[in-house]
C-alpha cells in the first residue's frame, strides 16, 4: 500500500506509546485472573483498582461508579436495556435522537420489539437538539432518555448539561454516549447531570476492547445486566476482565488528562486549515455545526459520486459516512436526518484529524479533495472540454 | 484485512482513462438510469469507430468499465457495437454483482450509440 495520510481519528486512534509501555508492562507481569484470590490475582484487582483511579480522575467521579465493559458498543447496551428495563414497572415511554450512533439506535430499536415505546427526536437542521425540543418529548411515563455528547459523523455537540438538568427534574434517568467526547473534551461528572455515561479507550489513544459505563451513585440509578455467568463488578457486567486492556485504558485516561486543552487549540487550527483550503469550492458544504467539535469535518458537495470521491482521494484515509455504515454505500442515515438530499448525504466525506496530524497533512489533503473534485466534474457529463 | 473493492484494472482505468472527453463533432448519446449517467461520443471515419470518448457520472467501477469499452471499440467497425462484452467487463473489472444494473446502463449507452450511427 502507498504511504497515507490518516484522517479517519473518529473511527479509531493510534494508541499512544505511554499506553502501550503500561500494558506490554502488566502483560509481562501478570498473567492472573484478578477474581483468583492468591497473590498474583490479588495484584491484578490492584492494577484494574489503580486503572478506575485514573479514569476516574479523568471524568471527576468515584472509582466505584465504573463498570468495565468491552467498548463504547457494549456500554451503550448495557445503559439501555438494561436502564430501561430497569425502570420499566415505572413507564415504558424512552427516548432517543435519530442521529444517535447505530449502537443506541438499534437497542431502542429492539426495545420496541420488547413493548416500550420509543419517541425518535428529530435534529435541527444543525444537528443539534433544543432543550425546549427536549422537554416537549418527554412525557409523564418517560423514564429513560439517551443522547450522544459528541456527534460522530458531524461532530455536533449537544447541551448535555441542560438536557440532564430536564431529566433531573423529571426523574427520567440519562445515558448520555460518550464515545467521541471522553478524552477530548473537559468533562467533570461531578458537575454533570448524567446517570449513565458510555465510553471507550480507542476513541482517545487507547487500545480497542476495553471501554466503560458510568453509572451515578444516586438513587434510581441503577441498571440490570444484560449479560450473566459470573460474580464479576458486582454481577453488572460478569466476565474475566483484561487486565492488561484495563490497565491501558487506566493509563489512555492518565494521558487524556494532560492533553485535552492542547489537542483542542491542535484540532481546532487543523480543521480550520482545512475547511479553508475547500471553502470556496463551488457547491461545498459544511455538514453539522460549524461550532461543533474541532476534530471532526463533515462536508458534502453537489453533483459529485461519494465512492468515486472516495477514490480519487487516495491516499488519504478518510470516511464516508460513519465508519460503520461505509461499507453498505447507504447515504448516511445521520445526515438524510439533517436534511441533506441523498446526492448531498451520499457524497458526504468525514476528515476527522487528530494528534499526530500534521499542517502538512490537513494543507495536503485539503488540496487533494479539490483536485478530485474537479477531476469527477471534468468527467461528469455536461462537463465542457 | 477486508478485500479491496477494487481490483488493479479498476484502479488503473479511473485513475488515467485515456477515453475521457468527448469528440469535437462527433455523434453523442447520454444513458441516464439507475442512479449514474453515461455519455459516449463517437468519431467516425471509413465505417470505423475512429475516436470514441466517455464522460461518466458513477462509482469507480462504472467510470473504469466507461473506459474499458472505449479502449474495447475504439478503431474498430461501427457493427461491433451490436455486441457488448457484459460477461468481460464484468470480470475483468471483479464488478460486484449489486452493481451489474450500472454496467447495463453502460449497455444501453453503447446500443444507443450504434443504433445512432447506423441512421
Amino acid at each position: 500500500m502507498a504511504e497515507t495520510i490518516y484522517l479517519d481519528y473518529a473511527a479509531s486512534t493510534p494508541v499512544d506509546v505511554r499506553v502501550l509501555d503500561r500494558m506490554r508492562e502488566v502483560a509481562e507481569r501478570n498473567c492472573a485472573n484478578p477474581s483468583s484470590t492468591h497473590a498474583a490475582g490479588r495484584e491484578a484487582q490492584a492494577i484494574i483498582a489503580d486503572a478506575a483511579v485514573q479514569l476516574a480522575g479523568l471524568l471527576n467521579v468515584d472509582p466505584q461508579t465504573l463498570v468495565w465493559t468491552s467498548g463504547a458498543t457494549e456500554s451503550d447496551n448495557l445503559a439501555i436495556a438494561g436502564g430501561a428495563r430497569y425502570r420499566a414497572h415505572r413507564g415504558k415511554h424512552i427516548v432517543t435522537m435519530k442521529t444517535e450512533h447505530k449502537a443506541v439506535t438499534d437497542v431502542f430499536e429492539m426495545l420496541a420489539k420488547e413493548g416500550f415505546d420509543v419517541t425518535w427526536i428529530e435534529a435541527d437542521t444543525g444537528g443539534r437538539l433544543s432543550p425546549e425540543t427536549f422537554a416537549a418529548a418527554l412525557r409523564d411515563d418517560t423514564q429513560f432518555a439517551s443522547i450522544m455528547f459528541v456527534n460522530n459523523e458531524t461532530g455536533v455537540i449537544q447541551d448535555i448539561e441542560a438536557l440532564g438538568t430536564i431529566c433531573r427534574e423529571r426523574d427520567v434517568l440519562f445515558h448520555v454516549d460518550g464515545a467521541q467526547a471522553v478524552g477530548k473534551l473537559p468533562i467533570d461528572l461531578s458537575n454533570l447531570p448524567v446517570d449513565l455515561l458510555s465510553l471507550t479507550g480507542h476513541k482517545f489513544y487507547g487500545p480497542k476492547g476495553i471501554g466503560a459505563l458510568y453509572v451515578a451513585d444516586r438513587p434510581g440509578c441503577r441498571v440490570e445486566p444484560i449479560l450473566f455467568g459470573g460474580g464479576q463488578q458486582g454481577r453488572l457486567r460478569p466476565g474475566t476482565l483484561p487486565t492488561d486492556l484495563v490497565a491501558g485504558l487506566g493509563m489512555t485516561a492518565k494521558v487524556a488528562s494532560t492533553h485535552i486543552e492542547s489537542d483542542l487549540e491542535h484540532l481546532r487550527d487543523l480543521r480550520q486549515i482545512l475547511w479553508n483550503g475547500i471553502r470556496d469550492i463551488e457547491g461545498v458544504i459544511l455538514n453539522g455545526d460549524p461550532d461543533g467539535f474541532p476534530g471532526i469535518l463533515n462536508v458534502s458537495v453537489a453533483d459529485i459520486e461519494g465512492e468515486s470521491l472516495l477514490l480519487a482521494m487516495e491516499p488519504l484515509l478518510v470516511a464516508t459516512g460513519s465508519a460503520c455504515n461505509s461499507r453498505t454505500q447507504e447515504p448516511s442515515y445521520v445526515l438524510r436526518a439533517l436534511g441533506l438530499s441523498d446526492s448531498q448525504a451520499q457524497s458526504a466525506i468525514r476528515f476527522s484529524v487528530g494528534r499526530p496530524t500534521t499542517r502538512d497533512d490537513v494543507e495536503f489533503a485539503a488540496g487533494r479533495y479539490r483536485d478530485a473534485v474537479a477531476r469527477l466534474r471534468e468527467l461528469a457529463p455536461g462537463a465542457v472540454a | 484485512m477486508s478485500a479491496d473493492p477494487y481490483n488493479q484494472a479498476v484502479r488503473d482505468l479511473f485513475t488515467s482513462p485515456a477515453h475521457a472527453g468527448g469528440v469535437a463533432g462527433g455523434k453523442t448519446v447520454l444513458a441516464d438510469d439507475q442512479g449514474v449517467r453515461v455519455e459516449l461520443s463517437a468519431g467516425v471515419a471509413g465505417g470505423q469507430l475512429s475516436a470514441l470518448r466517455f464522460r461518466a457520472w458513477g462509482c469507480p467501477h462504472l467510470l473504469a468499465a466507461a473506459e474499458w469499452v472505449c479502449s474495447h471499440y475504439e478503431g474498430g467497425p461501427i457493427g461491433a457495437l451490436e455486441k457488448f462484452p457484459n460477461a468481460r467487463i464484468m470480470e475483468d473489472l471483479a464488478v460486484p454483482v449489486e452493481k451489474t444494473g450500472r454496467i447495463l446502463v453502460l449497455e444501453d449507452a453503447i446500443q444507443s450509440l450504434g443504433r445512432s450511427l447506423d441512421h
